[in-house]
């Protein structure tokens, strides 16, 4: 690993302020578990790492007064994970925490470096993604809020500027009665990269399915919504054949991704499988 | 009665690790220390134009580069290896494999060095490659190596016979009955092949050394050896040198599993070291072990011939082992597993014909089973195969076939001591194999499967011991046998502890130091209980001699009648403390009783036509596994709900670490045979780290793991104790397998048993399409 400077600054200011001189060569470091591997295995060299943990004002996670969740970027993964708001919030969430990773990554990766790094195989984007979720980026030319879905461009390619960060992840509140599953399928250790997440949520509103939403990623270059998935569910009664159907749905428009973990046809499959059962879930109401 | 033989002590170092407090040559460093950082190849097989370091060699921090130019200023032939001269300190003129060392940086900064190493412009001259074992063995194939010399520091591979101008670097032949004839007497013939793959040890301690020039001429290395002795012959070879002016050292293990054997980093750091005249230490990433030493992928073709009833009678087995660019052990693996690829059956006509090959993929030596779990995943997948065909419980069929005692095995040795019976039935005892087992639904199935398999122990091997007792009554254990976590310790000190009447807590275990501690061929292939476990009793008893001898004066008795009780000697109702006798011995608290105890086992060389010897091994290992397996039939997942392991310990010195041994190397090939994979591009690995190659984790282990042992005595062994390191992880693979047949009936016949390979031989069973996508 090369050698770098780390500067560890008290203000939002001050680190953007460090953070523009040269974006290519000075990174913001959260809680490093993605920046170290990429620094030990020289894909990323910078000169100087700006550390955000004695920013002040990055710890939040409340709800503002209009329901939203808001989740400042410096919160880390496992305080996400143990906090009974996140869980009175969304229990999908706190439940795919389980599974992130492992406890020791939890324990200092950040949900802003999370949500920043732009790797699909990351387990909270799908299912923020089909929350409607944004994040709050500040930069250079100011504050502004992006959702979740123009944030990512690509494999590892965000629509964050040279020198802007994230803040805050803000989350609406679920409309009520909504229910959501998140599953991921890992084709190598349980505790691997996954190889396929789906996110699903919907309500029932007089036994019609209401406000659909599903959401796929890790197959994919970026995590994606399914609009033709979710309009094929939209005011139909659940049912097995609705969701095989859905499965099928989300197969056909898929463009997956082949690597060690699977071949695109491999991960087509299993996201047709996994979309039916994430929603067999959420009528289950597990 | 004995009273350390049979205890369940838990490990004497355990305390010291969970503290950190453990000695490791990781965490080693001297004063003056530099480090090296290896460049290595980015091709697979060329001719190297030009090496400039001009550019390294500016880098502020950059103390030298080393290249072949320079090794040979300290060593004029610089090819070494167990089996074969045939691995330089540094390419000379060619490249091998991706990930072939070619240049060493050196200096003070391990971080400058990276960036040194990546300005170390090489030229090559690409040559054809190939990565096939089988495409490499044809003929036409490029070649590899020109020459193969042999070495000759092993006994048990004087008369391997290096084949050059092939990739095929050894060839071993076992010919047994009339085979013709056997075919000629089966009602069904089975062909199948079976194919294992590249996987590597990843020892959590990645392999270090570090050298020290010594003042008065010679050179200290501290390494992470399992085999310091090899290491100090075969260095001493290379630098012409007496063996007594290098001194190996080693501590305890990280884990070894077969990755730190033979010669990996030491004639390097050796080199550098001699060079720059200070100490060096080399130490590889995780990600370099990956480049450095792996298992064998093999592809294994069987023809076995079985009568309408069951009865084996014939089989051909056909290996090609993919050795990789250098052969390191591979030869050993070829004959010494080969031999036994028929499998633990009562076979009467039997042919086996183990190629070593050559290809351009990083060198492939010993993983805990010596090659053994890849002959065992072919001959124990088809056991199964035929059993279901013929419409034979898969039990039934083993226990019809198995080799009963003084039966011979194909190599003509009779079967002694081997529990392959005593297995096969606790085996069936602990997998409930006769009750009711429930099948699953749905798209969750469930099935079981068991296999067994047999390995040889390496012979003939030495091993040598001190047992050393001090002034005071102390003792302490002088042993070149390497504890990487097996608890070689604890058993050493308990044989010691028994022969002694001694605790075995209060026997200290002097790690190896050449300098110090007696020749041991190596630890490996479970052979330490067995071999230094001998030497250890035997130096042990003389010093008892030496105490009965003293307390007979003492006691005016005959020597017989001195007992030997919690460290002293006694005679009817007198006695005296060990430290009382070594005063009255040497007048005062001072002196040394000293034991020595060498223990090399009996041997016959097999005949080079036919493979046969009427003694091809001093005992036996016999391992089986059961699995039950739970398949997702819409995704292809296997979960493995148990895990059975039953291992011969012919008897359990220590029934506590027998389990943990047995568990262990059960759960190390789980991981193998269910995701484990080395994968390549064009002989790059392109999963070379942890986060794409991954490991068992505490998630993936089966809910219900269980590992026993039988005990069927070696004649030989101490108190009829046999090794136990390997025996968990041999038949594994294809129990698995055989369960996944069971619960979904589609037969997988190479590893590892990936979701999507099972789901594509589910959907091809189904007579479904597999649509692939672009």
């Amino acid at each position: 690993m090369n050698a770098f400077e780390l500067v560890r600054p008290t203000r939002l200011e001050e680190a953007l302020e460090v953070l523009s001189e040269d974006p290519e060569t000075v990174r913001p470091f959260g809680g490093g578990t993605a920046l170290m591997l990429l620094m030990r295995s020289r894909l990323l060299q910078p000169r100087r790492l700006v550390s955000l943990d004695r920013v002040s004002g990055l710890d939040r996670l409340d709800l503002d007064g209009e329901g939203n969740l808001r989740v400042g970027s410096m919160v880390r993964l496992r305080d996400l994970e143990l906090s009974a708001t996140v869980e009175r919030f969304c229990p999908a969430i706190s439940r795919a925490l389980l599974t992130l990773s492992n406890v020791r990554v939890r324990n200092v990766a950040t949900v802003g470096g999370h949500l920043a790094h732009g790797d699909p195989h990351m387990d909270l984007p799908p299912i923020l993604l089909a929350l409607g979720a944004s994040v709050v980026a500040q930069g250079p030319a100011g504050p502004r809020q992006i959702p979740l879905d123009q944030l990512y461009l690509g494999y590892y390619a965000t629509s964050l500027q040279p020198g802007e960060l994230i803040t805050e992840l803000v989350i609406p509140p679920l409309p009520e009665g909504t229910r959501g599953s998140y599953l991921k399928a890992t084709a190598l250790s349980a505790d691997d990269w996954p190889m396929a997440g789906v996110a699903a949520f919907f309500r029932l509103e007089q036994g019609r399915i209401v406000e659909p939403r599903i959401a796929v990623s890790a197959a994919t270059t970026t995590p994606v919504r399914l609009p033709a998935v979710e309009a094929a569910l939209a005011g139909e009664a659940p049912s097995e054949a609705l969701f095989s159907e859905a499965g099928r749905l989300a197969g056909r428009d898929l463009h997956c991704l082949s690597d060690l973990r699977g071949s695109a046809a491999y991960k087509r499959e299993v996201v047709r499988v996994y979309v039916r059962r994430a929603l067999q879930q959420v009528w289950a109401g597990r | 009665m004995t009273r350390e033989v049979g205890r369940s002590l838990p490990r004497l170092e355990s305390e010291a690790k969970v503290t950190g407090r453990a000695e490791y040559i990781h965490n080693l460093t001297l004063p003056g220390m530099v480090y090296g950082k290896i460049v290595r190849s980015t091709v697979a097989h060329g001719r190297i134009r030009r090496i400039d370091a001009s550019q390294a060699d500016r880098l502020p921090g950059v103390v030298a580069v080393i290249t072949a130019a320079e090794v040979a200023r300290i060593v004029q032939d610089p090819y070494y290896g167990p089996a074969f001269h045939d691995q330089p300190v540094l390419a000379v003129d060619k490249v091998h494999y991706v990930g072939d060392p070619v240049a060493l940086v050196v200096g003070e900064d391990r971080d400058v060095l990276e960036a040194a190493a990546d300005l170390v412009a090489v030229e090559y001259e690409e040559l054809p490659a190939v990565f096939d074992e089988r495409a490499a063995a044809e003929p036409g194939a490029p070649v590899i190596h020109e020459v193969i010399r042999p070495a000759a520091t092993f006994t048990d591979l004087k008369n391997l016979k290096p084949a050059s101008g092939s990739n095929v670097a050894m060839a071993y032949q076992l010919r047994h009955g009339d085979l013709e004839a056997g075919f000629a007497q089966a009602d069904y013939i089975f062909e199948d092949e079976f194919h294992s793959h590249q996987v590597t040890h990843t020892p959590l301690e990645p392999i270090v050394t570090v050298a020290e020039p010594r003042g008065d001429g010679g050179l200290d290395i501290y390494t992470s050896s399992q085999s310091p002795s090899f290491v100090r012959m075969e260095l001493a070879r290379l630098l012409k040198w007496p063996e007594n002016r290098i001194r190996v050292r080693t501590a305890y293990l990280g884990g070894g599993f077969g990755a730190k054997l033979y010669m990996k980093l030491e004639p390097l750091a050796a080199v550098a070291a001699l060079l720059l005249r200070r100490p060096v230490k080399l130490s590889l990433s995780m990600e370099e072990q990956f480049y450095t030493i792996t298992r064998h992928g093999a592809t294994v073709r069987l023809k076995t011939g079985v009568t309408r009833d069951g009865r084996m009678v014939a089989r051909a087995c056909t290996i090609w082992w993919n050795g990789g660019a250098y052969a390191d052990i591979g030869p050993r693996v070829t004959q010494k597993s080969g031999f036994t690829a028929a499998g633990p059956y009562d076979i009467p006509h039997v042919s086996i014909d183990s190629y070593a090959v050559y290809t351009n993929l990083p060198p492939a030596g010993a993983l805990r089973g010596f090659g053994i779990p890849q002959l065992v995943w072919a001959y124990e997948s088809q056991a199964d195969l035929i059993a279901h065909r013929l419409g034979i419980d898969p039990w039934e069929f083993r226990w019809k076939n198995a080799l009963r005692p003084d039966r011979p095995h194909a190599t003509g040795t009779l079967m002694r001591d081997a529990g392959v019976l005593e297995v096969l039935q606790e085996l069936k005892r602990l997998m409930r194999w006769d009750e009711p087992f429930d099948r699953g639904s749905g798209t969750r199935r469930r099935g079981r499967g068991i296999a067994i398999g047999l390995k040889a122990a390496i012979t003939p091997t030495t091993s040598v011991a001190i047992v050393n007792l001090y002034g005071d009554g102390s003792c302490a254990v002088y042993s070149s046998t390497v504890d990487m976590g097996q608890g070689s310790d604890t058993v050493l000190a308990q044989l010691a502890a028994e022969v002694l009447g001694l605790d075995a807590r209060e026997v200290r275990i002097v790690h190896p130091d050449t300098d110090v501690t007696p020749y041991d061929m190596a630890t490996l292939g479970s052979r330490s209980t067995y071999h230094m476990g001998n030497a250890v009793l035997r130096a042990a008893e003389e010093v008892r001699h030496q105490l009965r001898a003293i307390g007979s004066e003492i006691f005016k008795c005959r020597p017989e009648e001195v007992e030997l009780q919690d460290g002293h000697l006694v005679a009817g109702e007198r006695r005296v403390s060990f430290k009382e006798a070594m005063e009255w011995r040497f007048g005062m608290q001072a002196g040394n009783l000293i034991g020595v105890g060498s223990f090399t086992p009996t041997y016959k060389k097999p005949d080079p036509a036919t493979g046969e010897s009427e003694d091809i091994t001093t005992f036996w290992m016999v391992g089986g596994n059961g699995a039950e397996v739970e398949v997702d039939t819409e995704t292809g997942r296997v979960t493995v709900t148990k895990l059975v392991t039953v291992g011969d310990a012919g008897k359990a010195l220590n029934p506590g670490l027998v389990r943990t041994q047995l568990s262990g190397a059960a759960l190390m090939q789980l991981g193998f045979t269910l995701f484990e994979e080395m994968r390549f591009e064009d002989g790059q690995v392109v999963n070379a780290s942890l986060a794409d190659y991954k490991l068992l984790g505490m998630r993936d282990l089966p809910s219900s793991v269980v590992a026993e042992f039988v005990e069927v005595g070696a004649t030989h062994g101490p108190f009829g104790a046999k090794g136990i390191g390997e025996v968990g992880s041999l038949a594994v693979s294809p129990a698995v397998a055989n369960a996944v047949f069971d619960a979904v009936g589609v037969r997988i016949t190479s590893l590892p048993l990936t979701p999507e390979k099972v789901l594509r031989a589910l959907k091809e069973q189904a007579g479904e399409i597999w649509e692939e996508v672009e």
